[in-house]
Formats: structure tokens, sequence, C-alpha cells
């Protein structure tokens, strides 16, 4: 291993007060191998390097970097399964109960990479409410990464990994050494290629937004302009959904936090929607 | 918690019970259905069984089938871990009880991943 | 004609890498496809599993023995030098033959039963129908030759 032991220790002294996991001794290949790519981006020669460039300045965003990047699995269906479990027990109920008239919803899963979250969110809502029109828009900046979530076709592995076997059986088949997305769940998937530094998708407002595990790759300023265009697109009553760790922090007086679960649902306060 | 682990490799089984290990389980092996069905009539508390499909004398299928016939174990979630990869095979499984299945070949996250969904581990317990 | 029809050379090529790179390696890459050099492997340790096509069809793996028990470290996760038994040898090898067998099975147009892996010095009877049905990799630069056939 390269890595100096007390860059070891800096970086799970960090993760552990970020994310409660602990990241035991043995793994300094797992730590240089995921800090790499932030490693080039900041332009420095080594983890040891970029490492000490940490420890002298206050938590930042790059501080957040390192702790995703350690704490991130692959691309999982249903990631962190209980955002799934909110959106149809708490989510489409309330949107239902406030809109009796309504028969469709649109849901925005912003980094969809390569489409495992938004295809979760069709099969979630499909199984939950089968007779709700639900249009996904999914975008990402990646071409490459739309285009592997436009085909829905899944290695084995990929398949495993988070991905209810009910759900396999009932939205796949297999298509040669891969598994492919039933056309009925595809079909609800629009991909766009999108940044967020840019205007949000057109088309309307969206009554579900799903931004996860991206705000903590942006400054603060940042953060806070993507939530404000993020913002004016939600639908009156719509729900935002972060990733686990995250928070509208630094925003917050737009959006309250939903009570429910592990808290990373949110919906705007009447200073937000107004 | 406790995991019951059934395969009729030596090399699966110490795969699935260290990654089981690892994230918080304490083990027990099988080596058939049979055996695994003795280990929880002795009255052993499990809380999880990975279990293969093929195997001598009684096989993956015919353990969850027997399982859930005798109702005696209730709270006994039911993985087949197995190279078996057809999604007939998956339909058959879960017809006869299972609550999950993982098609091997399998990474530990993957597994754990499983688990997180059956309400075995919380979320984001490791990397 | 033979429901082997159905597999790609490709196709085995990926389920490998795939089974390489979630459990013997725990990374990516190390399997490589090897288009050219000698199939025959000095001091060979074979592993195979048949399945049950019409007619019956054999999935076999060629290693020397050195690299088997290199594999069975691997699997294990087992320090290099750390001592395996045959018996731990012939487990692991055959459980990778077991479940490089599955996969391909699963390409088939019909569900097929699979027999229990057979590890052996001597190799079984019945021999390729074709050169396609032999393929060369190199695993960290060890040879491994997996062949398909018809039996």
């Amino acid at each position: 291993m390269t890595i100096s032991a007390g860059t070891f220790t800096f970086v799970a002294d960090l993760v552990r007060r970020c994310s409660a996991i602990e990241l035991p001794a043995g793994k300094e290949y797992l730590v240089e191998s995921r800090l790499l790519p932030l490693v080039r981006q900041a332009d420095l020669a080594g983890v040891d390097e970029y490492v000490d460039t940490l420890r002298t300045v206050p938590h930042c965003a790059e501080h957040d970097r390192v702790v995703d990047a350690l704490t991130t699995n692959e691309t999982s269906w249903f990631r962190d399964f209980t955002p799934f479990q909110a959106l149809t027990r708490h989510v489409l109920p309330t949107l239902a109960a406030e809109h009796p008239t309504r028969t469709s919803v649109r849901v925005w899963s912003a980094a969809c990479s390569t489409g495992q979250e938004p295809y979760s969110i069709a099969m979630a809502c499909l199984d939950a409410a089968p007779t709700l029109r639900v249009d996904i828009t999914a975008t990402d900046i990646s071409g490459q990464v739309l285009a592997r979530g436009r085909a829905g076709r899944y290695s084995q592995v990929e398949i495993n990994r988070g991905l209810p076997a009910p759900m396999l059986v009932r939205h796949f088949a297999r298509a040669g050494t891969e598994w492919e997305l039933s056309e009925q769940i595809r079909c609800r998937v629009t991909f766009l290629q999108h940044n967020l530094m840019d205007p949000p998708p057109s088309g309307g407002r969206f009554e579900v937004i799903f931004l996860r595990n991206v705000l903590i790759y942006f400054d603060p300023q940042t953060r806070a302009e993507v939530l404000r265009r993020v913002r004016s697109v939600l639908a009156p009553g719509g729900f935002l959904l972060l990733g686990a760790t995250e928070s509208t922090f630094g925003s917050q007086d737009a959006w309250e936090r939903v009570a429910i679960g592990h808290g990373s649902l949110y919906r705007l306060n009447a200073r937000g929607a107004a | 918690m406790r995991a019951l682990v059934i395969d009729d490799s030596a090399t699966m089984r110490h795969i699935v019970a260290d990654i089981l290990q690892e994230l918080g389980f304490d083990t027990c092996q099988a080596t058939n259905g049979q055996e695994g069905l003795d280990l929880l009539e002795s009255g052993q508390r499990f809380d999880l069984a990975c279990i293969d499909w093929n195997m001598p004398v009684m096989d993956g299928l015919e353990f969850v089938a027997a399982v859930r016939a005798r109702r005696q174990w209730p709270d006994l979630t039911l993985m087949m871990v197995t190279t078996e990869g057809e999604r007939g095979q998956v339909v058959r499984a879960l017809a006869a009880g299972a609550h999950e299945y993982v098609i091997k070949p399998f990474t530990a996250d993957a597994l754990a991943s499983k688990l997180v969904l059956l309400g075995l581990l919380r979320g984001q317990e490791r990397i | 004609m033979s429901m082997l029809g159905a597999v790609e050379r490709q196709q085995v090529a990926e389920i490998a890498q795939e089974v390489f790179a979630a459990m013997v390696d725990r990374a990516p890459g190390l399997l490589r496809s090897a288009p050219v050099g000698p199939s025959a492997v000095a001091d060979p340790l074979y592993a195979w599993v048949d399945l049950g096509t019409v007619p019956a069809s054999r999935l076999l793996l060629t290693t020397d023995a050195d690299t088997a028990r290199a594999l069975t470290r691997a699997l294990l996760a087992m320090g290099e030098a750390q001592p395996v038994s045959e018996d731990d040898v012939a487990d692991a090898f055959g459980e990778i033959a077991n479940v490089l067998g599955g996969n391909i099975k699963a390409l088939l147009p019909e569900h097929v039963g699979l027999t229990l892996p057979e590890v052996s010095r001597a190799r079984p009877s019945g021999q390729a129908a074709d050169a396609c049905g032999e393929a060369l990799f190199a695993w960290r630069g060890r040879p491994l030759v997996i062949s398909l056939y018809t039996i």
C-alpha cells in the first residue's frame, strides 16, 4: 500500500465522524482507489498529499466528497431503501389525498447515472399504485451513462445489488448474460442529458424530485443555487428527496423536513412556496 | 443475529460465512438441506438461512419447502444463494417460500444490500 | 444442432470476467483473454461440470496445479504463504467451474441441470468439438483454459 498510516487514520476518523461507518484496518487499498479520482481532480501527486490539504482547513465540501467516495457503493437499485418506502407509503398517498382528481405524477430523477434510481422509482410506483400514471424524467450530465439507462440492460452483478428478487421476476427478463427491464417499466422513464448548472428540464413542474447524493459535490453557494433551480420546478406541495446524509442546510428557510424515517424527505414551506 | 449457511461446497460456505461475520452475524454451517433442517430442529435459533440450491440428500428448494411447511420458524429469513440463474428458477424458489435470491457470482456489498432490503441490516452499515 | 450453439464465445468471456471480478479477485481486470499462446498447460489440473443439454455438454477448466492453489487462496481471501490442502483446492477449483457452468447454462433456451463439479489430474473423456470450444485466459499472468464442448 502506498498511503501513510497517518493518512489512513485521518480518513477513517473523518468517515466515522460524518457517517458513523467504520473503516477497518486493512482497507488502505480501498482508501487509495476511492480517493484517486479526487486526487486527480485536485491535480495533486498522491493521496497523502491530497489528504494533507484537508487537515489544516475547517470542514468543507472536499471533506464531504471524501466521505461520499468512501461510503458510496456502486450504483444500486433502491439505494438506502427507505426513501422508496417513503415514496410509496407517504409521498404518493399524500399527493393523492391533496389532489384526489390527479391521475398522473411527474418525477425528476436528477443525476440518474445508469438508470437504477429512475427505474426503481418506476417499479415501486407500478407495484404500489398500478393505475397511477407516473412519468419519470431522468437526467445526467454524462451521455455514456444515459445510453446504458436507455438500454435498460444490466449485468448479473449489477442486478444483485439492492434489487428485491420479487421485483426481478416481475419486471426483468434474461437477455443473454444480462437482465433486461420490461417495456412496461422502460416506457415510464425518459432519459435526458442535463447539467444541474443549467435551467431545469422543461415540460412543467414535478410533483417529486430525487436529488440524491449530488449536492455534496458542490460548494455551499452552488448547492443553494441548485436547490433554487430545483425549487422553481417543484409543484406546490411537491416533495424533494435527498441522499441519506444530506440536508437542505444553507437553504433551510425555504424547506421543511418531513419527519418520517431517516429524514431525507423535504417539502417547501410557506416561504419557499411563495 | 445468527445465520445458517447451507452449501455442499466448503469454499462457498467459507465465503458466505465470512461476509456474514463481517456484517455482525454469528454463523453455523450445514452441508445439505437435511443437515440444515436437523440444526433447526435441534432448537437452535436463526434469523437467516443462506441456502444453495444443488446439494445432495436434500436440495435447497426442498429445504425451503420443508421449512415453510413446518411453520415452526416464522422469523427465519430464507435467502437462496445459488448458481441457478434462470428467471424461472427464481420464480420457483420464491413460490416455494424463499424470501430472497442471490445469483452467483455476487459481491459482499450485494449480499449486504439484500440483507438491508430484508430488514436484517440497517442501511450504510459498512463499506 | 446442439443447444450450445446458443452460447457465444464472447459471452463465456464476459461471464468468466464477472465471476473473477466479483468472487476471486474482488476487483476487475485481473482475468484477461489471451488470444494467442499455447493452450497446453504444464502440470495440469482439471475441473468440470456437465450440462444436461441434449447431447450432454461439458464446461472444463484447465490450469496448472500451482495456479489452482493460488485461485483457492484468492477465493478464500488467504495470504500468499498460507498452505492449502488438496481438498481445499478441489473444492475451490470445482466451485469456480460450478459458478461458470451455472451462468453459461442460464444462456440456454431451456432450463437444464448441472452435475456436481469434479476435479482431477486426469483429463476427462471427450474433446472439444471445434476450436471455438476453447478459450484461453491469463489470470494474474497465469494460464487458464475454459473449454465448452459436447460430450
